[in-house]
Order: structure tokens, then sequence, then C-alpha cells
């Protein structure tokens, strides 16, 4: 119940004064105000800006991991290819397959006595 | 005025209230699901973008001496089926039985099993998994899985061994190193999209799990493969049951090949009984027979009982002793006692024994290693059967003098000869060189080790040349001679125990030769083993040709030279061609006269037989036909006495 009274009474004294005291600070404050809302803003677009990059490294982020799992992927087919290409090369150079491929494509035979002649 | 501020408080309580409730509805909300279900929720949340990825072992590899893989590991595919998926059995089956090669009612019974899972096939070939991939049926699906997968096929099967579609080892040096090769099973959970795909917005880190090491062996595969041949073609001839190789460094103990008989093929391990994937040269004994009385011989010379000159009365073939009879294969009369080594009397070895009494017999027995294990790198190697000298009847003795009544390995004798070859150490045998990491790192590494010395150098010259004289005419074992090397060894023929009747079976025997090459320097230790042949039971003529044959083609991979001149091949028969000594006085005569021969002209072959005749040191310098000799033709040598021959075209 003060509070009311008191807000009337304050209420009609700005009145009383207003003609004569209001002018000056009344464009101080609404430069001030003005300024508030320019940093407002400021921050605003800041914040809006920030988000954006987040957004961006996210996606970025998002992006480089399915690069790095193509990449992942791909360097696993590549290492499971390079072992079985030697697997083949071994199978290919088994000394059982070449002596029969040599026996048989190349007409070759193991060296008589005398053939092989070791260097001094 | 009053009215509208009190209307307006009201409105303003109302909102009050109103926002209140919202806030407490919305903040009792977010509590209830942040506080209250927070968990379950994030995990519901988490299953939809996060999957964990099973990152399946990197087994390592295997390789020869020479860096040859002997066996390596890829991913395979192994198709699996969740049969309350399947919406027509009958025609997947016979889709899937037509790739997979497995009968379609197999298959049909399995993708209507009540089950959720079943596996259809594991791991098949890149092709079949194609095709499996082109079928698109659903409920039927492929994981990977590793395989293991051996090049060589049958090569070294046995040593190598095998593992199961676990990927752990489960036999040979895939089971004694396992721990060393098989590398770590790792998960790593990372986000999925929309689509299933792997998002590795973490990173890779999760991905890395440590590698299974690479072990290279000491087996040379060129020597392997000769062994496995060899042996082969011998049991073949002579109709025998199985039969094993060992050949051997002699002054390291690594082991150049372990070849075994009947073989099998890792690849295929479940298609092989267990007979054939025994690993024969380290897990069965074998009464050894004549081929132990190398080691009665090391022992008494040793002991300084009897010298190489010694007399020793044969009794023409039948001895009796300790109220048994002992024979010999061919009567004798008096021999030398390297004359009895070489002819094999069983006899005179009798005789040599009872000379060492059973207790320093036993030493020696003990101090060769047999009786123990050897402790090679290899899982289940057996100790051989030796009896305590107390546990012995008067018989023992002398049956011990030519190896019945106590059993080794094929390894523990080849072990025992290659202490002969080497001075007279007992040198641990190995066949893993070394284990690395995959970054290269030593994890394990094998160096020659000496278990003790055995004989003294002395003894062990002497015996190596009583042994030669075993492979020259007149010995038990001349079919086991290199042309151009001194062999020595000796032959074994062994009477096989009667399981059933007890006693010693009339008709089985093991053949064996074993020895070293060149007999002054060896670089090679063989022992060739053939259980039960039947058209021919001596080891001299089943076992001998066998170790020629390897030896000859090991000493050639080796590279070295001919102690003496090899006949050259021509349509004369072998026999009719004699040795070519190398002629020393020619040589001399060379140095003699002061003048240098001239080899211009030569091809690099004839040059080098030339100065082997001359018996000259020489230095070559490229190959086809010498262009310019120094000293030139004619010309005076120098100090060092050194022909330098350059080769060109």
């Amino acid at each position: 119940m003060r509070t009311k009274t008191a807000a009337a009474v304050d209420v009609n004294s700005r009145r009383a004064v207003r003609p004569v005291q209001a002018k000056q600070p009344n464009r101080a404050s609404k430069r001030k105000g003005h300024q508030h809302l320019v940093a407002l803003c400021a921050l605003g677009f800041c914040l809006f800006i920030l988000g954006l990059v987040h957004v961006w490294l996210r996606l970025q982020v998002v992006h480089m991991g399915y690069v790095l799992s193509t990449t992942t992927k791909l360097q696993g087919r590549l290492e499971q290819e390079n072992r079985e290409l030697k697997v083949e090369l071994a199978s290919l150079t088994s000394p059982d397959r070449l002596e029969a491929m040599a026996r048989r494509r190349l007409g070759l035979m193991p060296p008589e006595k005398g053939q092989v002649l070791v260097l001094p | 005025m009053k009215r509208a501020l009190q209307t307006s408080h009201v409105r303003l309580t109302v909102a009050k209230i109103l926002f209140l409730t919202i806030f407490l509805v919305v903040g009792g909300r977010a509590f209830y699901l942040q506080a209250l279900q927070g968990d379950r929720l994030m995990r519901l949340g988490q299953r939809q973008h996060l999957k964990e990825w099973t990152v399946l072992p990197k087994r390592g590899g295997v390789f020869d001496r020479g860096g040859e893989a002997l066996a390596l590991s890829l991913e395979a595919q192994s198709v699996y089926a969740r049969p309350r998926r399947i919406q027509d059995a009958a025609k997947s089956a016979r889709d899937l039985a037509r790739v997979l090669k497995i009968s379609s009612a197999e298959i049909k019974e399995r993708l209507t099993s009540a089950k959720p899972f079943v596996w259809i096939k594991r791991q098949i070939s890149p092709d079949e998994a194609g095709q499996i991939q082109n079928l698109k049926i659903e409920g039927v699906g492929m994981f990977h899985e590793p395989h293991r997968y051996y090049p060589q096929g049958q090569l070294a099967g046995q040593v190598i061994g095998f593992v199961g579609r676990d990927a752990e080892g489960l036999e040979g040096l895939e089971l004694g190193y396992n721990e060393y090769i098989r590398g770590e099973t790792g998960s790593s959970v990372s986000e999925r999209d929309a689509l299933g795909r792997r998002v590795l917005v973490e990173g890779v880190e999760g991905l890395q799990v440590p590698a299974g090491g690479d072990i290279h062996l000491t087996l040379d595969t060129s020597i392997q493969h000769l062994a496995e041949k060899e042996l082969e073609a011998s049991i073949d001839k002579y109709r025998a049951k199985a039969g094993v190789a060992i050949a051997v460094e002699p002054r390291t103990g690594e082991i150049l090949a372990l070849a075994n008989y009947p073989t099998f093929n890792p690849n295929n391990y479940s298609a092989a009984s267990p007979e054939q994937r025994r690993n024969r040269a380290v897990t069965d004994s074998f009464e050894p027979g004549s081929t132990f009385k190398t080691i009665v011989a090391a022992a008494a010379l040793e002991e300084g009982i009897v010298e190489k000159e010694d007399l020793f009365f044969c009794e023409y073939g039948k001895f009796s002793y300790a109220g048994r009879i002992i024979h010999d294969t061919h009567p004798h009369g008096w021999l030398p006692f390297s004359k009895i080594l070489q002819v094999s009397s069983n006899i005179g070895f009798s005789k040599v024994a009872d000379k060492l009494k059973k207790d320093r017999f036993f030493k020696y027995i003990e101090k060769f290693g047999f009786g123990q294990v050897s402790g090679i790198d290899m899982p289940g190697e057996a100790p051989g059967l030796l009896r305590r000298p107390e546990t012995w009847s008067g018989i023992d003795l002398a049956t011990h003098a030519f190896g019945q009544g106590l059993s080794a390995t094929p390894l523990q004798m080849v072990m025992a000869y290659a202490a002969i070859a080497n001075g007279g150490f007992l040198m641990r045998p190995y066949v893993v060189r070394r284990a690395l990491s995959p970054k290269g790192e030593v994890l394990v590494e094998n160096q020659p080790h000496v278990v003790r010395r055995v004989v003294s150098e002395r003894t062990a010259r002497l015996l190596a040349s009583m042994l030669q004289d075993v492979t020259t005419e007149g010995g038990t074992g001349k079919m086991a001679k290199v042309e151009g090397f001194d062999v020595a060894g000796k032959t074994g023929t062994a009477q096989k125990v009667d399981l059933v009747n007890g006693g010693y079976d009339a008709k089985k025997r093991v053949a064996s030769f074993v020895g070293f090459v060149p007999a002054d320097e060896p670089r090679l230790v063989l022992m060739v083993l053939v259980d039960e042949p039947q058209s021919n039971v001596y080891g001299g003529v089943v076992a001998a040709p066998v170790f020629q044959n390897i030896a000859r083609g090991a000493l050639r991979h080796f590279g070295v030279a001919a102690q003496t001149a090899e006949p050259i091949a021509g349509p004369v028969a072998e026999a009719d061609i004699p040795l070519r000594r190398a002629p020393k006085r020619s040589s001399q005569a060379a140095f003699d006269t002061g003048a240098t021969p001239d080899f211009v002209g030569l091809s690099l072959r004839e040059a080098v037989e030339k100065a082997r005749d001359l018996n000259l040191k020489v230095k070559i310098h490229g190959n086809g036909y010498v262009v310019k000799q120094s000293p030139g033709p004619g010309g005076r040598w120098d100090e060092n006495g050194m022909l330098v021959l350059n080769l060109q075209g």
C-alpha cells in the first residue's frame, strides 16, 4: 500500500518537473539506450556469426569424418589387396610350382654332375 | 483509473501464473527427461547414431630365412543368415547352393532353423562373395573374418601348423608363437549416418589395435622343398609308411629343413588326419639302431678306453653275451675299432660298451641329450625313452650299444651328430630366428646356444674321420657319398617293437642315415629316417641316397665349392668316370716354371675348370670370355700367386 502511494506521488512529481528538467537527461538516456541497442545488436550478430562458425565447423567435422571413413576404407582395401598380391606372389614362386614349370614349360632338368661350378 | 489499474494487475497476475505454470510444466518435463530418463534416452539416441565396430585381429606372417612368405593373413567373407527374415527358403537355398557348392537341402535346413542367426559358410573366396552380394537375398549377409593362407601349400606344414577359424594357433609354430603373431581384437564406437555408413568424427584412434608381429624362421624354403621331395620319392620307392628328414646348421643349431611324410596342406587342415598333421621329427621317438653306435664310439674315444686302431674280435657274426646271442649282418673276425664302425658290427660295439661300463656309457648318452627334450621352440617335443642304468639287465649294456632298448626322436639324433660335426658342442636347436613387432622391433631373438660340451675337439675330429670311412668303399653308407665332398655319417637299420606280441617285429624296420658334409668343415648335418620300408629295409640303401640327394642340392644352394673335382657329365656311365682329384703337382709345376698359363679366349666355365685343375687362385671380373689376364700369358707370378681374369661378352 505504501509503495503504491509512493509510486503515485512519484508519477505526480515527475509530471510536475517534466517541462523544466526532463529535456537534457532524456536525450542522453535515448543516446545511451541507442548505444545499448547497438551493442546488443553487435553482440547478437557476433553470437549469430559464432553460431554459424560452430555449425560450419560441425559440418566440416562431419565432412572430414566421411572423408576419413572413406579413406580408412580405401586404406583397408589397399592393404587387403597388397596382402592378396603377396599371397599370390608367394604361391606363384613356390619351389614346387617353379620346378614343375621349369620342367614342363622350359624342359629344364636338375644339373648333372660336373655341370655346376662354384666360382672362386 | 483505479479500476483500470486493478484490471491490469489481475491480468498481470494471470499472466504470471500462466507463465509460471508453463515454466513448471516445461521445467518438470525437462527434469523428467534429463534427470530421470536421461540415461535411458541417451542410450536410445546413441543406439541410433552410434555403432560399435569390431576391429579384426591382424595376424602376423611367417617367413623363411630368405623372406619367402609361408603364412599370411587376409580378410575373408563369411556368409550368415537370419532365418526369420528369409522370405522364400527353398529358392534362397537353391541360389546359395549354386554359388557356395553346398547341397541346397543342407542350406534349406539352416534357413528354416528356429535360431535367430546361422552360419551358411565361413571364409569364402572373393569370387563367391561377389556372387552372394549380387543375389541380394533378404536375411542373408556377410561378415569379414580373418583367414589364414599358406601360399606354399604343404611345404613345412607340420612345422608351421595352422590356425583355427577363431584366428588362434592350433598346432606347430602358429601355436608355439601365437602370443607374438596373433594380434589383438578390438572394437571402436563411432557415429553412423542414416544410411548406416561409418562417420569417423572422433578420428581413427579407436581403430588402432595392436597388430600381430611377423616371425622369421631358420628354414630355407629351397632345402625344405628338396628334402620333402626326396623323402617322398624314397617312401614311394620303398613303399614305406612314413619318414622324416632334418637338416641342421651344426655351428648354430638352426634347423634348415624339417620334412615329414605323410604331409598335409594347412590350407585345408580339417581334411588331414592327426597322423598326417603330426610333426614326427619332434614328437615321435624311435629306437635309433646302429646310428647310436657313434655315441658309443664318442664315449669310448673320449674316455680313452679305445684308440682308432685297437683290434676287436667280431666272433664271425655270432657272440654269446649275458646269456643271449648277438648277431652281425655279415660275419667278421679281427677288426680295428674304426673298421667296426665302418661295417657297423653289433658284436664289436657290444665289446666296446662292455669296456666302457654302463655308468660311463649312460653319462655320455645323457650328455648327448638323449632322454631329455632338446628345447626346440616347437610344441609337443618328446624326450624319448631312456632307462637309468640301475634298471638295465645284463644284456641291456650290449643292446644299448647298437641302439636298442632306448628311444630317441630324430631331432635328438641329428643334434647329437651336430655336436660331433661342430667339434664337440651340443647346441640347442631352434626354428624361429626372430619375432618382430609390426614396427620392426625385435620381440624375441633366438641366438645359437651351447647346451654343453659333450666331447673334446680331438675326439670329435677323430670320430668324424672314422665316420668318413662309413661312406667310402666297404662302408655301409657309401650310397650317401656326395661327389666332390667327403661325407661323414652312419647308417641305421633298427627293428621295430611288436606292440601286440612283445619283443621285436620280424619284418618292420626303421631305416636311417645321419651324417654331415663336408666332413672336415661341415655346413650341414642331415638325418633321414624312413619308417617301415617294404621292398628294402637297410638304412644304407633306403635312407643314404636320400641323404646324398638332399646334401648335394643343399651344398649347391649354399655355393659350397667341391673339395675335389666332380666328374664331367657325359654319355659314359657314372661308374666309369674316376673322380678327378685336383692335380697338385701340375700346379706346383706351373709355379715352378714361373710362367703363367694362357687363359685368354676361354669361357668362364673353361677358365674355372682349368684354374681348378692347375690349383690356381683366381679372381674373376665380369662374364663371358676371358679378354685379359693378370699376370699375362707367360708372365711371372706375383708374390700372392693370384691370377686375375677379366671377362667380357
